[in-house]
């Protein structure tokens, strides 16, 4: 074991304690019960409690006092002399200025106060989870490596596709040239592809995330079997022959138990049976960053998991999807394997020129990618930001503390100085007030992590619109837990210092002679007001910061999509995997539910289309137009696409603007199409292009039909993009989707589409069910998290200031009491006093929204990137954010003033 | 409080303990083979504190032993019974045994013959 020890800090404390005479003696006894019995039998835990409690019931008195005795008959004990020297141990403890009654001592002034310490404990509790929380997620998605051996000698490697984008999938083709062609550069290389795939669980098909690997994938990775073995060369050899399958831990421990039995069973994936063989290890879940993959099969079963044939991926080099990792051989650099992946490609290029033309591959460290390289550049800087974010969250909780413990000082300064003046050194005195609020942090860091896990939990529960399953691998692991301790800790010390500091100032003669206790003095702009202002400012910052991304949502939301978002619903019956349909039934079964759909007296309208726009896919196809010029060297143009059923646009909503639509035209005659505005925009500079023919990539001719309004495709933000729309025909009937309008809500029309599909077919399986709302919320789910995180933090902040603001106001109105009723004896009213105590509460909050303004000026431009509709100076919020912010402190100002008012004048005249 | 060279009754216990145990008389043991054999549970400050008592009044002597790893490499402190020791345990016991003197057991319990 590494770590079967007693608590050093406890050790220490105890042989501290201890008279040299026996320290070494006690406390090997007691390590020695610790390890040999306390711990075996009730466990870690419970041992180091047994420990503490040895300690706080030693008897030290009686055993200083029996040494004492001891040593007076014999002073010079020299057995005890090397003792000294040979306790290194206790020799480094003693120079540490603790000692264990400064423990107590602050333990016991905790206990003391218990409101102040719950208040404490809580708030920096909310500051240090919300700052683990976002930690553990910023650590799980961007931080955390792959736990394989050396990791640094893995590459990610990736092929540019003809758009000028560099980090691409490759081709398995590839792939295995790349691997063939050893160099030396490479000890080994891998691929990998992610599925997802239909299971059986408990007679119910779920979808499961996997991955499909090269047959060496765990031992290039270096990442052991909890169970059984990996697969061997010929399990990757030849497409369909081995359904082999190696399962990740997380799926045998929840769904097997830990069961060592599930080796040669059989697990289906899309209805085809695959022999268990191995199972990875428990700290392995995938290459895929975040996702955990619950099953790992060869990638030579791709049409097997596809789940209808997949069209030669395997073999067409120009299918390109699969994942590259390079295990670099001894002595190579990164630089050298991308110069070698480099050569390669160009190589290629010149062998295979109608597919590999302008594809160059470069490998990139594994340590320097997180999730990819073009998205680790969009997501680092959100990460900062929110990191950034809840770290202002938690300065404010601590300057509300550092605040509190001002005004506790100033209260204990007669002590103090009393204790200064008979003798106490400042350094004992600062270590004791810094010693109470490092225990504060701590307790407070304890509740952190409660709260993250809590707020975790929460949020792994909170899936976002994703046709798929997201299994989020967050975890509170060894980083994260040593992140929470430094927060703590330097909560404690920002927090405690300056209150110690100012609290044990050496100048002891006037605090001694001045009555008052030298606080509150009106207009001074003391250590209190100065926190309070940061405070304002940050609430100010974070608070603009919420208010623009609330915007933000608001203008998204009002974006037109250019079709019509009013009550439908959205089934997507799942014909392609859930049986083994031929085309001519799956046609036949999708008329049937159309017409059932149709017939049902709340349905009015029903399209098919096999994309809906601003889905999860984005889909594209190559096209030729003659005549008009492309940068890609085969012609082509790579342009967004649907197939969709005649009635698609009324449904829809989406307005034919010249020629017309698919109502008329023959499904099997003459091949026709329609396309958007913006298509006619960008390739024919809005001419006249009804009647045109363009191609498919392989020379079919699609003649234009019409010209459809341009709705949204792929985001709301983009611009109008060319669309082309394909007329669903008798050989395009695969993946349908349907949308049901009519008269009710989106809930009723899905109910009743859901249940017309189980009266044409009970069994027929869904891919996704959704109403309009849902199916548009898949967008603004970025947005909307983004304003609902700010719109969290930025009210913590908010309600922490307010709590901060009402404190320095409540204590200056209780020093000022005799000021006040003096004041009132002279004649003053209650408002007089109340707008006084008002007034210098509010000249804080003014300062800090001044700075505030400037600073949230500066942070605002560094997130325009991610506002959407709005500019990052928008009047709105910048006049409305103030407004709330002056409100809360206005309240949070005016219940301690107004118990200034009551304040009796005789009373307070006699009070000191 | 005057204090004289009388054998307390935990101190005769523990210095007989000691004596039993021989080589093998440290901290720990002690404790244990008292609560054995005396049935007499004692904290581990009391077993210190009686030790050290006895060598203050010069029945035992104490060194400092080999640390081990299962005690953290902490030494343990032996114990030995010094000639002084065994005349006070031999003194107690001749003490006892004349208090015996005429004291017989029977079923139901010590009479005086």
């Amino acid at each position: 074991m590494s770590r079967s020890t007693p608590p050093r800090i406890a050790q220490a404390i105890l042989e501290r304690r201890l008279p040299t005479e026996v320290a070494e003696a006690i406390s090997g006894d007691l390590t020695h019960d610790y390890i040999t019995r306390v711990v075996p039998t009730h466990g870690r835990l419970l041992a180091d409690l047994w420990y503490w409690g040895q300690i706080v019931t030693m008897r030290v008195g009686s055993l200083r006092r029996a040494a004492r005795r001891l040593t007076a008959i014999r002073p010079s004990h020299e057995r005890n002399r090397p003792d000294q020297a040979s306790r290194p141990d206790a020799d480094i403890w003693s120079r540490i200025p603790m000692h264990p009654h400064d423990l107590k001592y602050a333990v016991r002034r905790l206990v003391r106060s218990p409101g102040f310490t719950i208040v404490a404990v809580l708030s920096l509790g909310l500051g240090i989870g919300a700052n683990t929380a976002m930690f553990s997620i910023v650590n799980a998605v961007l931080l955390r490596g792959l736990p394989v051996s050396n990791p640094s000698e893995l590459v990610e490697i990736y092929t540019s596709d003809g758009d000028g984008n560099p980090y691409v999938t490759s081709s398995h083709q590839d792939y295995l040239d790349l691997k063939a062609s050893d160099e030396g550069i490479f000890s080994g290389v891998i691929g990998t592809r992610t599925f997802v795939a239909r299971t059986e669980r408990e007679s119910r098909d779920e979808l499961i995330f996997g991955e499909m690997i090269s047959w060496d994938y765990f031992e290039v990775l270096g990442a052991p079997m909890a169970l059984g073995r990996s697969f061997v060369p010929e399990e990757d050899a030849t497409p369909g022959t081995h359904p082999v399958v190696i399962m990740g831990y997380k799926e045998w421990s929840t769904r097997h138990d830990r069961d060592p039995g599930v080796l040669g069973s059989t697990v289906h994936l899309n209805q085809v049976p695959y022999t268990v063989v191995g199972v990875a290890h428990e700290e392995f879940t995938g290459t895929m960053p975040v996702l955990v993959s619950s099953f790992y099969v060869p990638l030579m079963m791709t049409d097997e998991i596809m789940g209808f044939d997949s069209g030669g991926q395997l073999e067409r080099r120009s299918s390109r999807s699969m994942f590259l990792k390079g295990r670099m051989a001894p002595g190579i650099t990164a630089t050298q394997a991308n110069e070698a992946v480099k050569a390669f490609s160009t190589a290629l290029a010149a062998e295979f020129p109608e597919s590999n033309e302008n594809r160059i591959m470069s490998a990139l460290p594994s340590g320097d990618v997180s999730l990819h390289p073009l998205v680790d550049g969009m997501l680092k800087p959100v990460a900062v930001m929110l990191l950034g974010v809840v770290g202002l969250v938690l300065l404010i909780a601590c300057a509300n503390l550092a605040s509190f413990l001002l005004a506790r000082a100033e209260d204990r300064r007669k002590e103090i100085a009393v204790r200064l003046a008979i003798g106490a050194s400042r350094g004992t005195l600062i270590r004791q007030l810094l010693l109470e609020t490092t225990l504060l942090a701590l307790l407070g860091g304890a509740a952190g992590l409660v709260l993250a896990n809590w707020t975790i939990e929460l949020m792994m529960a909170f899936q976002p619109p994703l046709p798929i399953p997201v299994d989020f691998d967050i975890s509170l692991d060894r980083t994260v837990l040593w992140f929470t301790l430094g927060v703590s800790t330097f909560a404690g010390l920002a927090f405690g210092l300056a209150p110690a500091l100012q609290a044990t100032n050496p100048d002891i003669a006037p605090t001694l002679k001045d009555e008052s206790g030298g606080a509150g003095k009106p207009g001074r702009f003391n250590l209190r007001s100065t926190l309070v202002v940061t405070q304002v400012a940050f609430s100010f910052v974070l608070l603009i910061g919420a208010g623009l991304f609330v915007r933000s949502l608001q203008k998204a939301q009002l974006i037109d999509p250019g079709f019509d978002t009013g009550p439908a619903a959205m089934v997507w019956p799942d014909t392609d995997l859930s049986g083994s349909m031929e085309d001519g039934e799956r046609r036949a079964f999708f008329l049937e539910f159309e017409e059932r759909l149709l017939a049902d007296p709340g349905i009015d309208r029903v399209a098919m289309a096999d994309r809906l726009p601003l889905g999860a896919s984005v889909q594209t196809r190559e096209f030729r137009l003659p005549g008009v010029p492309s940068d890609s060297p085969d012609g082509n143009h790579d342009i967004d696409d649907a197939t969709v059923s005649p009635s698609y646009f009324e449904t829809m909503d989406v307005p034919i603007v010249r020629g017309e639509g698919f109502g008329a035209a023959d499904p099997n005659g003459e091949p026709v199409i329609l396309v958007s505005e913006a298509f006619v925009e960008t390739f024919y500079r809005g001419q006249d292009v009804v009647g045109t023919i363009i191609e498919t990539s392989g020379g079919d001719p699609l003649r234009i039909i019409g010209v459809a309004a341009d709705t949204k495709v792929r985001t709301l933000g983009e611009d109008p993009r060319p669309y082309v729309y394909k007329m669903q025909g008798r050989d395009r009937f695969l993946g349908q989707q349907f949308v049901v309008k009519g008269s009710g809500s989106s809930a009723e029309l899905l109910a009743t589409a859901l249940r017309v599909l189980r009266d044409v077919d009970p069994d027929m399986a869904v891919v996704e069910a959704k109403t309009m709302n849902e199916h548009l919320s898949l967008l603004l789910f970025p947005p909307r998290m983004a304003a609902l995180l700010l719109s969290v933090f930025g009210g913590l902040a908010l309600l922490l200031s307010g709590i901060g603001i009402y404190g320095v106001v409540s204590y200056a109105v209780s020093k000022r009491t005799r000021e006040l009723g003096i004041r009132m004896s002279l004649g003053a009213s209650a408002e007089d006093v109340i707008r006084m105590a008002i007034g210098g509460g509010m000249r804080l909050v003014l300062v800090g929204g001044v700075f505030g303004v400037i600073l949230a000026g500066a942070v605002t431009w560094a997130i325009s990137g991610f506002l959407f509709g709005i500019g990052p100076t928008d009047v709105v919020t910048f006049v409305t954010i103030p407004l709330i912010l002056s409100g809360v402190a206005l309240l949070a100002a005016w219940v301690p003033a107004r118990r200034a008012s009551a304040v009796n004048p005789v009373q307070a005249l006699r009070a000191e | 409080m005057p204090r004289g060279n009388h054998l307390g009754d935990l101190e005769e216990l523990m210095l007989l303990t000691v004596l039993r145990l021989g080589e093998n008389a440290h901290g720990g043991r002690i404790k244990d083979e008292l609560e054995e054999l005396a049935g007499r549970t004692v904290s581990i400050s009391t077993v210190y504190v009686t030790l050290m008592r006895l060598e203050e009044k010069g029945y035992a002597t104490s060194w400092k032993g080999e640390p081990t790893g299962e005690r953290g490499g902490k030494a343990k402190r032996h114990y030995e019974v010094s000639p002084e020791g065994v005349e006070a345990l031999e003194s107690v016991r001749q003490v006892r045994e004349r208090m015996w003197q005429g004291v017989e057991a029977t079923a139901e319990g010590p009479v005086v013959v």
